[in-house]
């Protein structure tokens, strides 16, 4: 393409402040949270209006040039890279809350908007948006709605996908459209339903209308501190057998522990072989009656202690380690690589046990920090890129994962997408058939296949190989194990 | 055909005359005993350029517009049953033609069920409900199909079989295929087996019915309840003819002329139960709304089956399904009623008022048979312009031919139809599934 041309076209629609070519700059885009990846776009554009990203949508569409739109950039699949170069368009000057429609449980939100943002406007008059990802401080509502974001509240609540009724979407020939809206059950083919998740390859998000909802009257959390793995899986499946939906259940191991007390020190016990949060909301008789039942089976499964967070600033601080963990294995290694599998709940205990074994037939530490209530796992692989071979070693085992997990009945991802990083697992859980209608519905919004190209389909259904040699080979690696 | 599926599951000629869509006789009706003989059979189809209309228990056929042929109706009774349930995983799966009712009975042993209760919910199979995007009061707690499939198995147009999600219940793994053909009025695919979500059934289960004077009384005790921090898992404003008739069913006495709001709670706890039921009568009371019943055991679920299959009795009918603001659905039932007396139409109406969700039952009284099929139009006429204002749409659910022939039955706006057009066109290029039932005449 004709960089300075086209930068030049872009500038008549964005501004001059809206259009970087300078590698300098376009650093901080050529990876996201995935940092093993690594894609240079030729020029990074930030629209601040729906028109304006039309506008530059039409510039990619007529010159045939690839574009990826981003968010926050905190995706963990390598979702926002620019593999085939080109433009990227970044959202997070379109930042705003549009309209909060209390009395109908709606918010209108520009795509860049922070998650946490978006509760923080709700809180006063007592409501939320209930999507929280770990991550719900940084990454933006355009970046969930991408990659169907899920968060320790999604037993009870659901995903964003649940909590998304309608958008407006610049397709990738610049077209403005509108799908769902603020009313259930819009006419026609759920359109909304099937762009959420489709990881930033069907259109640009450039409004979001949300489902918001009243706070609960109370929450309770309690921590259960476990001598075995074991014995805290059987507490998950118990605790859900009695017929209690909490609305989080998350488990922590003892690596994770060690990390998350050296960095925010939550009050975990540091020897314990695992920690749950379990986490009860609603009116206050329901979760006064829930709390008693959880405790008797937490008992019954030999928890050693039982702690319900007496206040809310000791509630609020056993989160903070649980949301911070993925941020304090700083604390005890220099990178991680984390995996998303998914498997059936009941497949918890020897999951966990093959996810040790792993640890040592590699030679690298685990910790695991996850989604029990629904079977999310996040195994964060513990590597040292210093070290030659670790890295390759940690993708390695990531994948022996991944397969184990898809064996057991499960998912490559729950949450984080596939991106760049597992399109070559898909076939694992998907034949060309199953492949080849996801692709006629890919080919529904974006026929010339302008938009984001290279990720989720496996390279072989690409026609040629697409990216920078080196992360084609860590990529090689791992299939050959998988 | 009769290679395909066997001679003794197939149908044709007089035999046929139950299965007609919108008086439209099939060719032949065949009845699939497997996934395999629904691919051939589409296979077939395609390859001869037959119009499939697939169909379960035929609840539901009266929807949609008057399809352009019918020359094979494909029925999925055959196909039912349990694929695999693991109770401590919460997940199931089940045959496209299964009953709800059935496998609701299969999981309730476990004391866990499908969170859908949409109309005839005892006829009705979990295909159709799925392809009709069909819901019923529990909607509010327990979401729609969509929020509650997570794994999908379709056969296509062209017979191939492919399928789509997973089997637990948090997946990101390629596209969301189920959101495709959830709703899609079988006019993508033909579902064949769908995995679900499950909810564990709440021990106790009560609701609050209380009677207004009017529905604008209800719209201040709806908006309140909707801003408390109750969790009710069903909120219900019918008006004083469906409330008449719905209380009599379940053996209640019922004032004239009298809207009723019913409020449901569950828990696995009763005194979590009953502490919102007493701000639920508190906040009925303060808006002036007569004291209500209490709903229990027998009555509370009579009450609700009643609400959920709610029909008028005999002669013509048409129903009708708008989905408005919250804030509009108490002006949506007035409006309605307004229009019904101006038409001489009797008219019931059960609606979700948490949700936004409203079904008008329309007869005929004493009026002609002409009379009838005017005033349903202009009904429909003026209950879209209304639900357009409120942001949403209004889809004639059940109408007999000769009402569809005159309204549009969707209502989809024109800008929206060549986008719509899209998906269609990849996955059935040529038109074989339910060609002209769709939004649009897709
Ligand atoms: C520490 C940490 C914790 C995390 N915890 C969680 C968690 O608990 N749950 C979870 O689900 N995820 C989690 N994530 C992953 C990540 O935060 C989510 O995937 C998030 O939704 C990405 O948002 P983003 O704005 O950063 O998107 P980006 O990374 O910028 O982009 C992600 C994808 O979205 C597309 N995209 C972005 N904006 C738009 C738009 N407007 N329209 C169309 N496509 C768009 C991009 O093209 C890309 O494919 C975590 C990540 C980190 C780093």
């Amino acid at each position: 393409m004709d960089k300075e041309r086209i930068a030049r076209e872009l500038i008549g629609i964005v501004g001059s402040d809206g259009v970087a070519t300078d590698p300098g700059e376009l650093r901080v885009y050529e990876t996201d949270g995935l940092t093993i990846f690594k894609a240079m776009p030729d020029i990074v554009v930030l629209p601040r209006s729906a028109e304006q990203v039309a506008g530059v949508v039409k510039v990619c569409h007529r010159e045939r040039i690839p574009f990826v739109a981003r968010g926050a950039g905190t995706g963990l699949s390598g979702g926002a890279l620019p593999v085939d170069g080109g433009i990227l368009i970044g959202l997070n000057r379109m930042n705003r809350v549009l309209d909060i429609d209390y009395e109908n449980q709606r918010a209108v939100v520009e795509p860049g908007l922070v998650n946490v943002w978006l509760t923080n406007a709700l809180a006063p008059r007592g409501y939320y948006y209930s999507p929280d990802p770990a991550s719900q401080t940084a990454c933006s509502i355009g970046g969930n709605v991408a990659e169907n974001s899920g968060g320790p509240r999604t037993p009870k609540y659901g995903v964003t996908t649940n909590h998304v009724l309608g958008l407006e979407v610049v397709l990738p020939d610049g077209d403005i459209v509108n799908f769902g809206g603020r009313t259930l059950d819009p006419l026609g083919y759920d359109l909304t339903g099937i762009f959420v998740g489709s990881e930033g390859t069907f259109g640009i998000a450039t409004k979001v209308i949300v489902r918001i909802m009243r706070t609960p009257e109370a929450v309770k959390t309690l921590m259960g501190v476990f001598e075995t793995i074991e014995d805290a899986s059987n507490t998950v499946s118990e605790i859900v057998g009695q017929g209690i939906v909490p609305a989080a259940i998350e488990m922590m191991d003892n690596n994770s522990i060690q990390a998350v007390e050296k960095g925010v020190a939550a009050g975990y016990p540091l020897d314990a072989v695992a920690v749950l949060l379990v986490e009860v909301d609603g009116p206050k008789e329901e979760v006064e009656a829930l709390v008693g039942p959880i405790i008797e089976v937490c008992k019954a499964n030999h928890v050693r202690e039982v702690r319900v967070a007496k206040d809310e600033n000791e509630r609020l601080l056993l989160w903070k380690g649980r949301k911070a963990a993925f941020a304090a294995m700083g604390q005890i290694s220099p990178e991680y690589y984390v995996q998303d599998s998914v498997i059936p709940r009941t497949k918890l205990p020897p999951v966990m046990k093959l996810i040790g074994e792993l640890s040592q037939k590699y030679g690298l530490r685990v910790a695991n920090v996850f989604h029990a209530g629904d079977g999310n796992l996040h195994p964060l692989i513990l590597y040292n890129s210093a070290n030659e071979g670790e890295l390759r070693k940690a993708e390695e085992m990531g994948a022996e994962i991944v397969k184990a997990c898809v064996e057991m009945g499960g998912s490559l991802t729950g949450e984080h997408g596939i991106g760049l990083e597992k399109r070559d697992f898909m076939p694992l859980m998907f034949n060309d058939d199953d492949l080849e209608a996801m692709r006629k519905i890919k080919k529904v919004f974006d026929p010339d296949g302008l938009l984001n190209p290279g990720k989720i389909f496996p390279a072989a259904m690409r026609g040629g190989e697409v990216g920078p040699a080196g992360q084609r080979e860590a990529l090689d690696k791992v299939l050959r194990r998988a | 055909m009769s290679d395909l599926v066997g001679a003794d599951h197939i149908v044709a000629g007089p035999g046929a005359a139950r299965y007609v869509v919108d008086s439209k006789l099939a060719r032949a009706v065949v009845f699939p005993g497997s996934v395999e003989e629904v691919s051939t059979t589409m296979a077939f189809a395609s390859a001869e350029g037959l119009k499939v209309v697939p169909r379960g228990s035929g609840t539901k056929m009266a929807l949609g517009g008057i399809p352009d042929r019918v020359d094979l109706v494909v029925v999925l009774s055959r196909l039912n049953g349990v694929v695999d349930y693991e109770p401590a995983d919460m997940t199931a799966t089940f045959r496209a033609g299964s009953l709800l009712k059935e496998a609701q009975a299969v999981l309730g042993r476990n004391g866990q069920f499908i969170g859908l209760d949409p109309p005839y919910a005892d006829l009705a199979t979990l295909g159709g409900i799925l392809a009709t995007n069909s819901s019923g009061p529990r909607r509010l707690r327990y979401g729609a199909s969509r929020d509650l499939v997570i794994a999908i198995r379709v056969v296509h147009a062209d017979g191939k079989v492919t399928k789509g999600g997973a089997k637990v219940v948090k997946n990101v793994t390629g596209y969301d295929m189920n959101k495709l053909y959830i709703g899609s009025l079988g006019t993508l695919g033909i579902i064949v087996e769908a995995t679900f979500r499950l909810h564990p059934m709440p021990a106790v289960e009560r609701t609050c019915l209380a009677s207004l004077d009017s529905v604008d009384a209800a719209r201040d005790v709806v908006a309140r309840i909707l801003d408390s921090p109750l969790v009710p898992f069903a909120v219900e404003l019918l008006n004083p003819e469906a409330s008449r008739r719905v209380a009599e069913q379940a053996g209640l006495p019922w004032p004239k002329a009298r809207c009723g709001l019913a409020v449901a709670i569950g828990s696995i706890r009763p005194e979590a139960v009953d502490a919102q039921l007493e701000t639920v009568r508190r906040l009925c009371r303060e808006a002036g709304a007569a004291e209500g019943h209490v709903l229990d055991g027998q009555v509370h679920d009579a009450f609700w089956r009643a609400t959920r299959d709610f029909a008028l009795g005999d002669g013509l009918q048409v129903v009708l399904k708008a989905s408005v603001l919250l804030t509009k659905v108490a002006d949506a039932v007035r409006v309605g009623e307004e229009v019904a007396a101006k038409q001489g139409l009797r008219l019931g109406v059960v609606s979700e008022a948490g949700s936004g969700i409203i079904r008008y039952h329309l007869t005929g009284e004493a009026a002609s048979d002409e009379r009838f099929r005017q005033g349903v139009a202009e009904a429909v006429n003026r209950l879209r312009a209304f639900a357009q204002e409120a942001e949403g749409n209004v889809v004639v659910l059940d109408a007999p031919p000769e009402v569809k022939s005159r309204v549009d039955v969707w209502g989809l706006a024109e800008k929206a139809l060549p986008f719509m057009r899209r998906p269609k066109a990849e996955f059935d290029p040529q038109r074989i599934l339910n060609p002209g039932r769709f939004v649009g005449g897709i």
